[in-house]
């Protein structure tokens, strides 16, 4: 069955359940309308009415920089995501199920695991007198400590890590739905294995690829703890910078007008790709 | 619906409601909060019958909020005294009552209207001696990278003291610092930045320098103390040591602000402030403490150490707080 009309299914199924969103539209409207409200207010009368905190933020260079330094990050972070979760969901999708259950038990596990402790584990491993660094200058094959914290490689590192399942699991629906035999048949009318993934197998999987990037994507522009433990002050994130003016500048405005600005642009980012891949495949195979 | 919440709101009331007999005591964490529960909350628990809940880390904005929403769930912070007086001066603090606690013996340096002083420290150069050939004795060899090699470890938010670091090292005159020429500061401070390392917190300021992640570093003397005290092998010049202080302040609104008041007079009492300088290497702001005190943990405090000590000047601080943070971050996202 395709994708497509498993959404069909659903769509048509949703009016007459509809009742059953009450709990979740109250919940959502109290904590999360109410309060982006109430940003959206403090953002353009804190410390006093007008839009100043708009125009600081964005006639600045420093600001902008770090907008800019935020949408690279997470840029950077998706695509090395992609490269690394596809051939793990490819073997997924295609192993016998009882081993692909267990494999799935470890990468959920991993979800399960303290966010912090990991973070504060690749902090040992990847500074300058940590594991990796070591046993690379033990080894003989650096005589200096190669430069893996406190940098952009550090935080895509880190982040890459974390964001893992959040990429494996919609691509690993995509692709069991596409049916396998396309790929014999490709190799039967003399495609290269190379020429089948990308004429046959990637096209199909794109629907899961931008499901799992978009969901990358946002989740990374807004993170906090990852980048302030292992990024520098010089690629510092947008959340470091929010924090920074809520809790040493206690300029609450401006921070709310910082936060305001990336939810923004995180659902203009949201309504493009709903547009580019179209409503029904951007949530398929999620 | 309107009885569940009602039900809610009367549950979350009465869970909040000030107890006579409790108080929340805030401070950083780590090291230094122990040692204040231990000299602190615990004798004067067991001397007032008040029970003292320790929260932490001091997060300014969440004091901000709290009294803004007049929901203060904090009856004692320790903050750092540039923030106190800027925060006075905004209204988020309570007066002291001094019928309460007693004035006559408390250094005047670190008590105001709306604080007392908490302790007071130096900020120290500190070395890891297996991470550093030589001794670095002054602030321009953190500036010097061809004499001294490796990463340097400074304070990552914008407080007092690296900004009056790079102006030393670049040869202004302790008694020249003020007001603080940011330009220059900016500009000594951009030749090592490659090679600086942030420390956000105490702890992380340890770990660094113990583990040679960083070769030396501006750390509080009180860290400083604790890594001796655990045996690690570090360095110390106290040469133009930079004084600071901390000190307790009492949220507007704070719940139980007569139990507040009381343990501010503990606190600050000879008795009190003497064991928490013996267990955290901080200096006393209650001037009869010494005498309470051996004379070997005297000599490590930093009022042994006047000779080229510089006050930071936390009054200048509190006027340029917003301004120098604003240039700060800028540079340190750069």
């Amino acid at each position: 069955m395709s994708v497509e009309a498993q959404q069909g299914i659903t769509t048509s199924r949703i009016p007459a359940g509809l009742g059953g969103l009450f709990p979740a539209l109250i919940l959502i409207g109290l904590f999360f309308v109410v309060p982006v409200l109430a940003l959206l207010l403090r953002s353009v009368t804190d410390p006093a009415p007008g839009l100043q905190n708009y125009a600081a933020l964005l006639g600045d260079g420093t600001y902008v920089r770090v907008f800019f330094n935020t949408f690279v990050v997470a840029f950077v972070v998706t695509i090395v995501t992609v490269v690394v979760a596809f051939p793990v969901a490819w073997m997924l999708a295609i192993m016998p199920p009882a081993l692909a259950s267990i494999l799935f038990g470890i990468i959920i596990l991993s979800m399960w695991t303290n966010l912090l402790t990991r973070t504060y584990a690749w902090m040992v491993l990847l500074q300058r007198t940590g594991v990796i660094n070591r046993a690379l200058m033990g080894a003989g094959i650096i005589d200096q400590p190669l430069p893996l914290i406190n940098n952009l490689t550090g935080v895509t590192i880190g982040m890459v890590y974390i964001m893992l399942p959040f990429m494996i699991l919609p691509l690993v629906g995509t692709l069991r739905a596409i049916d396998p035999m396309t790929l014999r048949a490709a190799a039967l009318c003399g495609a290269s294995p190379f020429a089948a993934f990308r004429r046959i197998l990637l096209p199909l999987s794109l629907p899961g690829i931008a499901a799992g990037g978009l969901m990358v994507f946002v989740m990374s522009l807004g993170y906090f703890v990852t980048p302030a433990l292992l990024g520098g002050t010089s690629n510092m994130m947008l959340a470091e910078m929010i924090a920074q003016m809520i809790q040493s500048l206690l300029n609450w405005g401006l921070g709310s007008a910082a936060a305001f600005i990336l939810l923004v642009v995180t659902m203009a980012l949201y309504a493009l790709q709903l547009r580019l891949v179209g409503s029904k495949r951007a949530a398929g195979g999620a | 619906m309107k009885l569940i919440f009602a039900g809610i709101l009367a549950g979350l009331m009465a869970t909040t409601a000030a107890k006579a007999d409790e108080m929340v005591f805030t401070s950083w964490g780590g090291t230094t909060q122990e040692a204040q529960t231990k000299s602190w909350a615990e004798p004067f628990t067991t001397s007032s019958g008040i029970k003292v809940l320790q929260d932490g880390p001091t997060d300014y904005g969440k004091l901000k909020a709290m009294v803004d929403a007049k929901n203060v769930t904090w009856d004692v912070v320790d903050v750092e005294m540039d923030f106190a007086i800027k925060a006075a001066k905004d209204g988020l603090l309570e007066p002291i009552d001094f019928a309460v606690v007693p004035k006559a013996d408390l250094d005047p340096r670190f008590s105001n209207e709306n604080a007392v002083g908490s302790f007071y420290y130096s900020f120290v150069l500190a070395w890891n001696k297996g991470a550093v050939s030589g001794e670095p004795g002054s602030w321009a060899d953190m500036f010097d990278t061809k004499k001294f090699p490796g990463k340097r470890t400074f304070y990552k938010w914008s407080a007092p003291g690296v900004i009056e670091i790079a102006l030393l090292a670049d040869g202004v005159p302790a008694d020249k610092l003020y007001p603080l020429d940011l330009d220059r500061a900016f500009k000594k401070l951009d030749t090592i930045k490659s090679d600086i390392v942030w420390w956000g917190g105490g702890a992380e300021s340890q770990q660094l320098i113990a583990s040679g992640e960083a070769a030396f570093g501006q750390l509080w003397n009180g860290r400083v103390f604790a890594l001796e005290k655990d045996g690690a092998d570090v360095g110390v010049s106290w040469n133009q040591n930079l004084t600071a202080a901390d000190v307790l302040v009492v949220p507007k609104g704070a719940r139980n602000k007569d139990g507040a008041m009381k343990f501010l007079a503990a606190a600050t009492s000879p008795t009190g402030q003497a064991k928490f300088a013996e267990a955290s290497g901080y200096a006393p702001i209650n001037t009869k403490a010494k005498a309470e005190m051996p004379a070997d943990v005297v000599k490590g405090l930093p009022d042994a150490h006047v000779d080229g000590q510089i006050n930071l000047d936390m009054n200048y601080w509190a006027e340029h707080r917003d301004e120098i943070a604003t240039r700060w971050y800028a540079w340190q996202a750069k």
